[in-house]
C-alpha cells in the first residue's frame, strides 16, 4: 500500500495521525491563488508540486500534480509489496487507476490552450484523467491491462472492484490499483457553485453539519491472488464490492438512499456476508446535509443496529476521485492494527438517525470492514476488507 | 465473450439500414460533425441542459432500453464526456474571478455524465460505470460488460462509447498536432499520407448479454496493450489470434482503424501482413473520422457487416466472398494505445 494525503506523506506517517486524531485540513493554503485561500479550509498535502518534482526526480515536462501524487503514492505501494519490475513489466499486470481532475489543476494553462490564447503549454497532453495513468503505464513500462475510471466521488473504489474482477476473470495475476486527485480551482469553484463547501472543518454526521471540505492525495493498492503471494506480506483481503446507481438526481443522494443501500447489500453478498458481520464502516460522510442524512438512513436500513462508522473526510478532507483508494488504505490499517480512529468534529447525532460515529482512537477487535464512497451521477460503491 | 442484441449509433454519416450506403458526407471545416437525430425519447427541458456528446449517448442509448425489459447495467466507455462543459465552467471562473457561478456546467463536467444521466432517466439503479482510458475508454468498458457477465450470466447491459468535438478540446488537440493541418476531403482521406487524423465524433450503443438467442453478433475476445513498438503490436496480434480464433475458421474481413495518419499507419501495415489472401481489408475512419472511442463506431459496422452488405468506398482489399462471418478490429490511438477485438455471426 502507498499514500499521500493532508495527514502524511506515507502509510505509516497517515496511521500515526490516524491515532492522533490529526486534522490536515486547514485555512492555511498556498497551492495556487485562488480568492477562496484563507477563507475556506482545505486539506492541502503539505508538499509543494516543485518539492515532488525533485523528490521524484521527475524532469520531463507536462506532469501534473494529479500525476505526481499518484506516483508518490504508487512507488511507496510498488516498494512495500516488494513486487519486482519484472513482474511489474509482465502482460500478466494491471494497472487501474481513478481521478476526476486530470490536468484540470492547471486552471491557467488550460484556459489559455482550451481558449487558443497561446501556441500550446507544456500540458496539451496532461489536461484529460487518462494521462495520469498513461504516464504511469510509461514510466513503469507496464504490458497489460490499464485503463482510468472516472465515475466522480466514488471513481477509485470502482478502480480497485475492476482490479479485483480482471483478476477473478483471468485477465491479470495481479491489479495495481488507486487513485489520485489534487486541489484545483475548478473543483473549488465547482463545489462552492453548489453550496456545499463549508466555511469551517467540516463535521461529519454532526447535526450542525455545513458542508464538505475539499482534499488532495492519492493511494495506490497491489492486489494478488492467495496462491501467488509466495511469502510476501498480506495486509487484507478484499472479499466484497459493489456499485449501484441511486438514479435520483445528478449531485445528490435520494432521501430513501437506495443507491448507497443497494451498493452495501451488493458488497455484503459477494463477500458471503450477513450484515452484522461487518465490525465497522468507514462511511462516505463528507460532511454535507445530504450525504450524511442519506447514508446514515441507508446503513439503519440495512443493519439491525449500524456498527461503528466513521468519515476520515474530517482529517484530509474530500479527495474526490482519491477518496476510496485513500479510505481502502484506513480500513485496512483498521484490520491490521485492530483499531478504529475518530470521526473528527462530530458534538451532536443527526436528531432522526441518532447516530454517533466512532468519537476517540480505540483497539477494538475487526475483521470486517466496510468502506463506502458515493458520487455524483448516482454512482455508489462500496467495497469490504476482511482479516486475514 | 458476449453478445450483441441490439445496436444503435449516432454519427456524421447515415445508419446503414436506412441511407443509400454509398453515400457519404464530408467534412466541414475539417470537421466531421455528428448529424443529431430528433431525441424524441429525451424529455426536452433535459435535453435543453445537455452538451452534444451527452445529448448523443443518451440519444443512441434511449431507443435500446425497454421498459419491459430493461438491463441490469450501464458500462460506458468516452474519453472526453463532459470536457465541453468542464471549460465553459472554467471560463466562467476566470471570467467572473470565481466570483457567482452557476453550478450547471460543473455538475455535467463529470466523466460518468452520460452512464449517470442514463441511471437517472431509466430509472435503472444496477451497475454503473465509465471507463475514461482515452483511446481504450470503450475498449475497458467492453471487458467490463464480458467480466459482469461472466458473473452474473443472466444479465444485460447496455454498453457504450462516445465522444464529440468540442471546441475547446478540438483547440488543444489542433495545439497538440493531432489533426491534419491541411484540408483533407474524406474520399482520398487514405491517400493523404500526412501527419494527423480527420476529427469526428459520435455514439454507438449495444445491448449486451451471455444469451445466444436472437443476437448479432458475437463478441467473442478482445485484447488491448500499450505500445509504441510496431513489433510487439504484431506479436500481440498473432498471440491472440492463436488463443482466440477457433480451429478450422479465418478471419474474412480486417476491419481496419485506419485513419489517414502517417504516424500510425505502419502499425496497420504491419497487422495486415499476418491476415490470409483471402481475408478483406475494410476501413471506417473516412465515414467517422478519428477520436478516442471511435472504435464503438467500429464494433457497430462490424455488426453491420454480418448482416449485410459493405458498401465499395469501403474496401482497401476486396476478396471473392460477399458475406463475411468472422471480423477482426484492429484500432490504434496515436501510436500508443491498441485494441483487437473479434466478432463473428456463427450460422
Amino acid at each position: 500500500m502507498g499514500v499521500i494525503s493532508a495527514i502524511g506523506n506515507s502509510v505509516a506517517e497517515n496511521h500515526q495521525s490516524l491515532k492522533d486524531a490529526v486534522c490536515g485540513v486547514s485555512k492555511a493554503f498556498d497551492l495556487f491563488p485562488t480568492k477562496y485561500a484563507g477563507l475556506l479550509p482545505f486539506g492541502q498535502v503539505p508538499v509543494s508540486t516543485e518539492d515532488l518534482l525533485q523528490q521524484l526526480q521527475v524532469t520531463a515536462p507536462g506532469v501534473t500534480r494529479t500525476t505526481l501524487l499518484a506516483l508518490h503514492a504508487l512507488n511507496e505501494a510498488l516498494a512495500d509489496c516488494g513486487i519486482s519490475p519484472e513482474d511489474i513489466k509482465s502482460s500478466e499486470t494491471a494497472l487501474i487507476g481513478a481521478n476526476t481532475v486530470g490536468g484540470m489543476c492547471l486552471t491557467d494553462e488550460l484556459y489559455n490552450d482550451a481558449n487558443n490564447k497561446t501556441d500550446g503549454s507544456d500540458y496539451l497532453e496532461s489536461y484529460d484523467c487518462a494521462s495520469v495513468n498513461l504516464y504511469l503505464q510509461k514510466h513503469f513500462k507496464i504490458t497489460g491491462v490499464v485503463n482510468t475510471i472516472n465515475t466522480a466521488c466514488s471513481s477509485s473504489a470502482n478502480a480497485i472492484m475492476y482490479g479485483a474482477m480482471l483478476m477473478k476473470n483471468g485477465y491479470a495475476k495481479r491489479a495495481i490499483v488507486g487513485g489520485t486527485d489534487c486541489l484545483a480551482k475548478f473543483t473549488i469553484n465547482g463545489f462552492n457553485a453548489l453550496h456545499i463547501l463549508s466555511t469551517d472543518n467540516c463535521t461529519p454526521f454532526d447535526e450542525g453539519r455545513k458542508g464538505l471540505n475539499l482534499g488532495e492525495g492519492a493511494a495506490f493498492l497491489i492486489l494478488e491472488k492467495e496462491e501467488d503471494i509466495k511469502g510476501r506480506k498480506v495486509y487484507a483481503e478484499l472479499t466484497g464490492y459493489s456499485n449501484a446507481n441511486d438514479a435520483y438526481h445528478p449531485s445528490s443522494l435520494s432521501d430513501e438512499g437506495d443507491g448507497p443501500f443497494l451498493s452495501m447489500q451488493g458488497a455484503l453478498n459477494i463477500a458471503n456476508l450477513s450484515a452484522d458481520k461487518i465490525d465497522f464502516i468507514n462511511a462516505h460522510g463528507t460532511g454535507t446535509e445530504n450525504n450524511d442524512a442519506v447514508e446514515s438512513k441507508a446503513m439503519m436500513r440495512l443493519f439491525d443496529k449500524p456498527p461503528a462508522f466513521a468519515s476520515s473526510k474530517g482529517n484530509i478532507g474530500h479527495t474526490l476521485g482519491a477518496s476510496g483508494a485513500i479510505e481502502a488504505v484506513y480500513s485496512i490499517l483498521s484490520l491490521v492494527h485492530q483499531e478504529v480512529y475518530a470521526n473528527l468534529h462530530f458534538k451532536n447525532a443527526i436528531p432522526s438517525t441518532g447516530l454517533t460515529p466512532v468519537l476517540a482512537y480505540k483497539k477494538m477487535p475487526v475483521s470486517h470492514v466496510m468502506s463506502n464512497s458515493f458520487g455524483f451521477g448516482g454512482s455508489c460503491s462500496s467495497l469490504i476488507f476482511s482479516k486475514v | 465473450m458476449l453478445y450483441i442484441h441490439k445496436t444503435f449509433s449516432i454519427s456524421v454519416q447515415q445508419n446503414l439500414l436506412q441511407a443509400n450506403i454509398e453515400l457519404i458526407n464530408e467534412p466541414v471545416n475539417k470537421k466531421l460533425q455528428a448529424i443529431e437525430p430528433a431525441y424524441e425519447k429525451i424529455p426536452p427541458g433535459i435535453l435543453r441542459r445537455m452538451g452534444k456528446s451527452i445529448r448523443m449517448g443518451v440519444g443512441a442509448a434511449l431507443p435500446l432500453m425497454s421498459e419491459t425489459d430493461p438491463v441490469n447495467g450501464i458500462i460506458m466507455g468516452s474519453a472526453n464526456a463532459g470536457m465541453e462543459e468542464c471549460v465553459k465552467f472554467l471560463n466562467q471562473i476566470v471570467q467572473y474571478e470565481e466570483g457567482q457561478l452557476t453550478p450547471g456546467n460543473f455538475v455535467q463536467s463529470t466523466g460518468n455524465v452520460i452512464a449517470g444521466q442514463l441511471g437517472l432517466i431509466t430509472r435503472n439503479k444496477g451497475y454503473n460505470v465509465t471507463h475514461v482510458h482515452a483511446g481504450l475508454a470503450f475498449e475497458n468498458a467492453v471487458l467490463d460488460a464480458i467480466m459482469q457477465l461472466n458473473t452474473n450470466p443472466s444479465n444485460s447491459y447496455l454498453l457504450g462509447g462516445v465522444d464529440e468535438i468540442s471546441s475547446f478540446h478540438y483547440n488543444i488537440e489542433a495545439l497538440a498536432g493531432t489533426y491534419k493541418k491541411e484540408e483533407v476531403s474524406n474520399k482520398v482521406l487514405y491517400e493523404a499520407g500526412s501527419p494527423g487524423y480527420l476529427v469526428g465524433e459520435g455514439a454507438a450503443m449495444f445491448v449486451v448479454s451471455a444469451e445466444a438467442n436472437n443476437f448479432i453478433a458475437k463478441l467473442t475476445a478482445i485484447a488491448t496493450i500499450h505500445s509504441t513498438d510496431i513489433e510487439l503490436v504484431q506479436a500481440q496480434l498473432k498471440m491472440f489470434l492463436q488463443k482466440n480464433l477457433e480451429a478450422g475458421t479465418a478471419i474474412d474481413l480486417f476491419l481496419s482503424g485506419e485513419n489517414g495518419d502517417n504516424r500510425t499507419l505502419p502499425f496497420y501495415t504491419a497487422c495486415e501482413t499476418l491476415l490470409a489472401d483471402d481475408t478483406a481489408i475494410v476501413r471506417y475512419k473516412h465515414m467517422t473520422g478519428d477520436f478516442p472511442t471511435a472504435s464503438a463506431l467500429g464494433l457497430w459496422y462490424a455488426c453491420e457487416f454480418l448482416q449485410q452488405q459493405v458498401p465499395q468506398h469501403m474496401f482497401k482489399k476486396k476478396t471473392s466472398k460477399t458475406s463475411y462471418r468472422n471480423i477482426l478490429l484492429y484500432n490504434n490511438f496515436k501510436g500508443l494505445q491498441h485494441s483487437f477485438i473479434l466478432v463473428s455471426k456463427a450460422w
